[in-house]
């Protein structure tokens, strides 16, 4: 083992929140490392060449959330990133029919009338609410959630900021907003809409990533979470990251080694070191060790402290709280090389939908059962999926003429039931193929010749995803967007300010405020906390300056 | 004709009705009760089967009576009598290994102590702790958010939240801060957190979701435990079955000077200038009065004074409400008392819940969601003649369940055969915890959720009138911007479940309404 | 099979002529269809307006039809004025607000009878009318895409009629509406503030009617126009327009964008006489509590079009802005619709000053010039009322 140079500050995992905590403290003058268990950077912000001529962005796989003050701070175009929009996406039924969503909101409203008249005006009526509710939570995205049980000036002022906020609202919006937080994607979505189609359309951005159903009390919130970012500003609007998701993370890494930053990949962290209750460095793997005053993880807050921190530095209140922390596996993902472009016979074609996100569900229903199914340990039998082909769009995903696809799936437990047991290590080979068939056999309802224009397909359990990436049970949230969780409850009450129990040591991970997806909020706020903490606020570069 | 005028006008004699007819005649006022049944209560009824046998027709126990509103009524005093047995909860399990809950601890059924009385009770001082400190809302007006921070009104009611504030402070940051992250959550896994998945999980779980259209996994559910252990949880057996507290809140309304008009059904809610004049009666009787409250479902309400008082938000609102009720109530008469093996006589006369685990629960709630009939529900059941010689006599007993997980929306229908295999389920499962008991049955009767809201008027059967999710309380239940009882035009208060707080046997809306209607200045 | 829909702008019935006659291939957005922003050039089209005759194309409008036993009670349910007073035949201008008072959209109201309504409108309101009607025995039927209209405003419109064998609109007064033909309706309605007509024929008989009325037109002056010029005819004649001097509130996406009728200077319009309609406790509420803002005629010193300026009192404090500005080339003078903040517009009206950026070949030049507030319109001709109307 090796005794190696000190450093300011250590972070513990390539994610992209890691590596945004990263940027921001070297850009702040700090000596920082980033090590990493992989061979490659990016944790689930990755583009992976695993058959070849093609890549995968094989875990998360389109883009809105990033949060645009930390794109300029970070300066990530200079360092590559280019970010383009999609432009639609459809829902296939089982007779042969769609429901397509149209960025032309004339030609939507019309595509909406072809199923529903009702539901044309109803849809404006659901986007004036959502982008109302996207408008009010937005500023609280890079600001720190206060601890209302505190007294300090801070967090008095940030309680103040939160009823200011909500007080501009008005009684009515006020009202409303209360209701949205706490409703069902599926009786919010019942409010408005009379289609089916149309309502399952919409649906999925309230359950992708969670252990809830359409009809949990809770999801319109997640749907907000998935609506609340924006690209170039347009609210909602999702895009694509040129040469895949593994470009965020790139031009991040660029950003990092460029402000005089260290990654060390290959060995990941086996125990953070602690002395007398303050964090001096990390202990990998491959038995290096390195020091530093300031460490921060990347990792969930379970995988954290339940897995390689000594349980002796921590209060037990604490790590009871760590252990009720819901992360809950609950998506797998398909994806898949193409011979060529599948047909979807029931669109037009070359309609620009196509290039956007396809999906197969009919009714909220459908999606309910789909929940039940993953309730009892099993994938669901009528799964939901987000999919998309990014190589229509970005010519670097798939040689020429070929196409790349890409499959959400929900649900899929992470503790499959086999024989009434249910444990991780039941996704094998034929448990893993028998999931990748189910999956085929509905994408099947929109493009039948699939499964002949299949040259490589990569099955992605929760199982595998926590594997690989080290999310826990493969949740891609780092923990449940339940309200719970939220705010000053996520990760645990009394730490949802990047901090923990140990001097020193922050969470910078999705597991701390605001949460999950690709949107680097996580690490730019804990960043802005270490720096304030060690006096040093004064070198915060962008939007906390 | 010439008709009374009276100060104000109750639509329903429901126990809120009378709650509020009760809380305005006390204070001087002149009040009718107008019922369309031929007996006052809604669902706190008594029933009469073949044989003249008295049950429980709907509801069967007090949980949550309120003190307030029982000091202020004068229940349980000669003026309005009622007598309650306190009963121990048990909650059956196949191996027979009951859990029993009394006076808020567990124990197992054959005396010794539960193995997790510690973390039960734990987790029991912090509901009910919790559950007091919510419980301080319920006897005002939720806060409005009406007129910003600057206006008077809101200030009054800042200091009320101030309180509530203070005393969230006061119970300590360990507790606040559980409190905080509890509220919104999910029973399902607030239970398991602490207990392994069994009876005593189980009995919380399905406390957390009687009547409610969710599962214990449903986000929201805590809420809806706490509603429950407003006043502890405990749940008490009326003596002379529920009629008696019918009869109670009947008399206490009486002895306070209203009238109660029972077999009047009002066909309208007359208003003049946007203000609230009297009722209209189907036979046509015109009776005015300076103030109409209505104990009806939301909805009902609306539609009593016409939807073109209401503005299209508000009337989209109320459609939109969830009230989608999911209790069924089966009464059984038995020719001779069941046997539960394991149970003493004592416990056999408790409060009988089958919900052997929280999955069991979650499970059973499953085919509700899409209109099917559970195979294996979540019962309450009690056998109140075994406290209560009133209720059945003559060797013969009345087994009353309130059978969960039963869709109001029935696929197909509620039609005989529907209720027959509502019947059919809820005597296996039964079956499975006292074997032999379908052979005692001598008569049943069966009321889906669809029978509950045609013989009563509540809205899909729900006894909270309008489902108590978060999504549908405090300042926005019946629905934003109505939260304050006052219904539309001037003078028209909604006075039931649908309204702040929701429903049990709590007298709260009720008393609550008629308060507001009197600080309003109506009268 | 399904039936795709198409993508982009689509055409209405009366594309063909316009697309012949357009020189200046100048096409806008409207609801979704094709609609000339101008056909020639704005100049010509205004002064056609003012002295001739010209045809524009409403068809995108949305049109609904109200129907049935209780069609008058939603329609009163609806809108702020009092459709019992609207007698069968007549058209009536109309506002209707959400539950806080805050106007939804403005448009006319067409009375066939007490049971048979057509509301005539920029925003589409078929769920708000259907949310409308609940628990009323009305039906809502949506007409937009099967009634092709037009508008024929300008001083010899009538006899351009005439000339086309329609002489009944003699009579016709001011906001009468009658079926001059078998399906073709005539209303004598208009956004100009001039003399002048609109006729609703079905679609299949649109091209019929534009021909008729092109093939009468020659001698009248008739020329067919784009949105641009009759902009600047509505400003004259004092008339707003959704999305320029109010926001619809249901298509604002952040709050506090909403005006109340009151607040838009149509407290006329509000009949809280009549019964319950939608919003008026809020209407009431704000009518003693204070407006916020007040939507004036303005008339601005200079020549410049004052579009989008901010309006200062006393030249320093920032009170309002101009909502729609244009040199009116018939009045010759720079007017303006503008919102100031309250009292501001109506209470104090002196020492208002309007700050225009203009751009004079590459230099942007800032000016500060007077304000005054009027309170007619600015464009009034008494051939506008006449009936019957004058031939020129």
């Amino acid at each position: 083992m090796g005794q190696h140079d000190r450093y300011d500050a250590i972070v513990a995992g390539a994610g992209h929140n890691g590596l945004t905590a990263a940027c921001y403290l070297a850009k702040a003058g700090l000596k920082v490392l980033v090590v990493e268990k992989n061979d490659w950077i990016g944790g689930a912000a990755v583009s992976r060449s695993l058959h070849e001529g093609w890549t995968y962005s094989n875990c998360s796989y389109v883009c809105s959330l990033l949060r645009r003050e930390i794109v300029r701070d970070l300066e990530l175009p200079k360092y590559g990133l280019q970010v383009i929009p999609y432009e639609g996406g459809a829902s296939f039924s089982r007779d042969g029919d769609y429901f397509a969503y149209m960025s032309d909101h004339d030609a939507l409203r019309r595509e909406i009338s072809r199923h529903s008249a009702h539901d044309a005006d109803a849809y404006d009526r659901f986007s004036q609410t959502v982008i109302r509710q996207c408008r009010f939570i937005r500023p609280f995205l890079l600001r720190n959630a206060p601890d209302p049980t505190s007294l300090k000036p801070r967090d008095i002022g940030e309680l103040l900021f939160l009823i200011r906020q909500a007080h501009g609202l008005g009684k009515k919006e006020l009202g409303e907003t209360l209701r949205f937080w706490s409703m069902s994607i599926g009786d919010f979505l019942d409010e408005h809409f009379e289609n089916d189609l149309i309502k399952a359309h919409i649906a999925g951005a309230g359950i992708i990533g969670t252990g809830l159903g359409v009809y949990s009390p809770g999801t319109a919130y997640v749907l907000l979470h998935h609506y609340m970012g924006d690209v170039d500003g347009a609210i909602g609007a999702w895009g694509f990251a040129r040469g895949g998701m593994g470009a965020i993370s790139n031009a991040l890494g660029a950003c990092f080694e460029e402000a005089g930053g260290t990654i060390v990949t290959g060995s990941g962290v086996d125990r953070f070191l602690v002395d007398n209750g303050k964090v001096t460095g990390v202990a990998l793997d491959n038995g290096d060790e390195y020091h530093a005053p300031i460490v921060a993880s990347n990792m969930d807050v379970k995988r954290t402290f339940l897995q390689h921190t000594g349980q002796q530095h921590l209060p037990g209140d604490f790590v009871k709280a760590v252990k009720r922390f819901k992360i809950r596996g609950s998506s797998g993902k398909l994806n898949i090389a193409l011979d060529a472009l599948p047909e979807f016979p029931a669109a037009p074609k070359g309609a620009p939908f196509l290039r956007g996100d396809l999906h197969c569900a009919e009714s909220l229903n459908e999606l309910e059962r789909a929940y039940d199914d993953w309730k009892e340990g099993r994938w669901s039998q009528n799964p939901y999926f987000d999919m998309l082909i990014p190589s229509q769009i970005d010519p670097t995903m798939a040689p020429p003429g070929k196409h790349m696809m890409t499959v959400f799936v929900q649900y899929a437990p992470y503790d499959l039931e086999v024989g009434g047991v249910r444990a991780g290590t039941n996704w094998n080979g034929q448990t893993r193929g028998a999931f990748a068939d189910c999956v085929f056999d509905k994408l099947e309802q929109a493009c039948p010749d699939i499964r002949s224009k299949t040259v490589h397909a990569e099955i992605r359990t929760p199982w595998d995803i926590e594997q690989e990436v080290g999310l826990t049970e493969g949740n891609i949230f780092q923990g449940e967007l339940t309200f719970d969780q939220l705010l000053f409850n996520r990760p645990v009450p009394g730490y949802a300010q990047y901090d923990t129990p140990i001097d020193g040591m922050y969470i910078v991970g999705s597991s701390a405020h605001p949460g999950g997806g690709v949107m680097a909020a996580p690490g730019a706020n804990a960043a802005r906390e270490i720096l304030r903490n060690i006096g040093r606020s004064g070198n915060m570069t962008g939007y906390a300056a | 004709m010439t008709t009374p005028t009276y100060d104000a006008i109750v639509i329903g004699a429901g126990h809120n009705g009378l709650a509020a007819a009760a809380t305005l005649a006390r204070k001087g006022k002149s009040v009718c009760v107008i019922e369309r049944n031929a007996t006052a209560g809604g669902m706190a009824r008594n029933t009469t089967l073949a044989g003249g046998i008295k049950a429980p027709e709907i509801a069967h126990l007090l949980y949550n009576l309120h003190p307030k509103v029982k000091k202020e009524l004068g229940l349980g005093s000669p003026r309005a009598p009622l007598e309650v047995r306190e009963l121990p909860a048990v909650s059956l399990s196949e191996d027979g290994y009951h859990a029993v809950i009394r006076s808020g601890r567990a124990e197992l059924a054959d005396g010794r102590p539960h193995p997790e009385a510690a973390a039960f009770d734990e987790m029991m001082r912090r509901l009910t702790l919790f559950a007091g400190l919510l419980g301080q809302l319920s006897t005002k007006s939720p806060p409005s958010l009406e007129g910003g921070l600057a206006s008077l009104g809101t200030l009054t009611e800042l200091a009320g939240l101030a309180k509530l504030g203070l005393d969230l402070k006061r119970m300590g940051k360990k507790d606040m801060r559980e409190f905080l992250r509890v509220l919104l959550s999910n029973a399902y896994d607030l239970i398991l957190d602490d207990l392994e998945d069994g009876p005593l999980a189980g009995a919380l779980a399905a406390d957390a979701v009687r009547g409610a259209f969710a599962g214990p996994r449903s986000p929201g559910t805590v809420f809806t435990l706490m509603y429950r252990l407003g006043q502890g949880g405990g749940a008490q057996l009326p003596m002379g079955g529920m009629g008696a507290v019918a009869a109670a809140f009947e008399a206490a309304a009486r002895a306070a000077g209203a009238e109660i008009r029972t077999g009047a059904s009002v066909a309208r809610v007359l208003t003049e200038n946007d203000r609230a004049a009297g009722v209209v009666l189907e036979d046509g009787t015109e009776i005015s009065g300076k103030a109409v409250l209505s104990n009806t479902g939301p909805m009902a309400a609306m539609m009593l004074a016409g939807a073109e008082h209401y503005d299209v938000e508000a009337v989209r609102r109320m459609r939109n409400q969830r009230c989608k009720g999911t209790a069924a109530k089966v009464n059984l008469v038995l020719n001779a008392a069941p046997v539960f093996p394991g149970l003493s006589p004592e416990l056999m006369a408790g409060r009988l819940l089958i919900a052997p685990s929280t999955s069991y629960v979650e499970r059973a709630f499953n085919p509700t969601k899409y209109g099917e009939m559970p195979a294996n529900p979540v019962i309450e059941a009690v056998i109140p003649s075994l406290t209560d010689p009133e209720v059945a006599g003559g060797g013969r007993h009345v087994l009353s369940a309130v059978v969960g997980s039963v869709p109001y929306g029935l696929e197909g229908g509620w039609d005989a055969a529907a209720r027959e295999r509502l019947a059919a389920a809820t005597l296996a499962t039964l079956e499975k915890y006292a074997p032999g008991i379908s052979a005692l049955v001598t008569e049943r009767q069966v009321l889906s959720p669809a029978c509950i809201e045609a013989r009563t008027g509540a809205p899909g059967g729900h006894w909270h009138h309008a489902e108590i999710g978060v999504d549908q309380i405090l300042t926005v239940r019946p629905a934003n911007g109505m939260a304050h009882y006052r219904f539309g035009p001037e003078g028209y208060y909604l006075c039931g479940a649908g309204a702040h707080p929701g429903g049990d046997v709590t007298g709260l809306a009720g008393r609550n309404s008629a308060l507001q209607l009197l600080k309003d200045g109506v009268l | 099979m399904t039936k795709h829909v198409p993508i982009g702008l689509i055409e209405t019935p009366f594309q063909p002529r316009l697309q012949a006659l357009s020189t200046a291939k100048s096409w806008t957005n409207w609801a979704g269809y094709v609609s000339p922003g101008m056909l020639d050039t704005v100049e010509f089209e205004y002064f056609a307006i003012r002295n001739q005759a010209t045809l524009f194309d409403i068809s995108p409008m949305h049109k609904y039809r109200l129907t049935g036993p209780d069609a008058l009670r939603v329609v009163n349910r609806l809108v702020t004025r009092d459709a019992a007073k609207l007698r069968d035949g007549r058209v009536g201008y109309a506002l209707w607000c959400d539950e806080e008072g805050m106007v939804i959209d403005d448009g006319t109201l067409f009375r066939f009878s007490e049971t048979d309504f057509r509301l005539c409108c920029q925003e589409p309101m078929y769920t708000w009318l259907l949310d409308t009607a609940w628990g009323f025995d009305a039906e809502i039927t949506d007409e937009s895409d099967e009634i092709a209209a037009l508008s024929l405003q300008g001083p010899t419109s009538f006899s351009l009629l005439q000339d086309a064998g329609l002489e009944a609109v003699a009579e016709m007064k001011p906001f009468d509406w009658r079926e001059i033909e078998p399906d073709l309706w005539v209303s004598r309605t208009g956004f100009t503030g001039d003399l002048g007509y609109e006729l609703w024929v079905p679609n299949g008989k649109a091209l019929e009617l534009w021909d008729r009325l092109w093939a009468a037109g020659g001698p009248w002056g008739l020329k067919a126009i784009g949105f641009d010029a009759l902009n600047i005819c509505r400003i004259e004649a004092g008339f707003i327009a959704a999305g320029f001097d109010f926001q619809p509130v249901h298509t604002a996406m952040r709050l506090g964008r909403g005006r109340s009728p009151l607040e838009l200077g149509f407290g006329k319009m509000v009949d809280f006489t009549k019964g319950h309609f939608n919003g008026r406790r809020a209407l009431l509420d704000q009518q003693k509590n204070g407006l916020r803002y007040h939507l004036r005629k303005i008339e601005i010193g200079g020549f410049k079009p004052a579009d989008g300026a901010l309006i200062y009192h006393k030249k320093k404090r920032e009170v309002g802005h101009v909502t729609s500005g244009v040199w009116s080339p018939t009045t010759k003078r720079n007017i303006a619709l503008a919102e100031f903040k309250a009292p501001f517009g109506d209470g104090i009206t002196d020492d208002l000053w309007a700050e225009i950026y203009v751009n004079e070949e590459g230099q942007w030049n800032k000016r500060l010039v007077p304000v005054t507030v009027e309170d007619k319109p600015f464009f009034i001709n008494s051939r506008a009322r006449a009936t019957p109307p004058r031939p020129f």
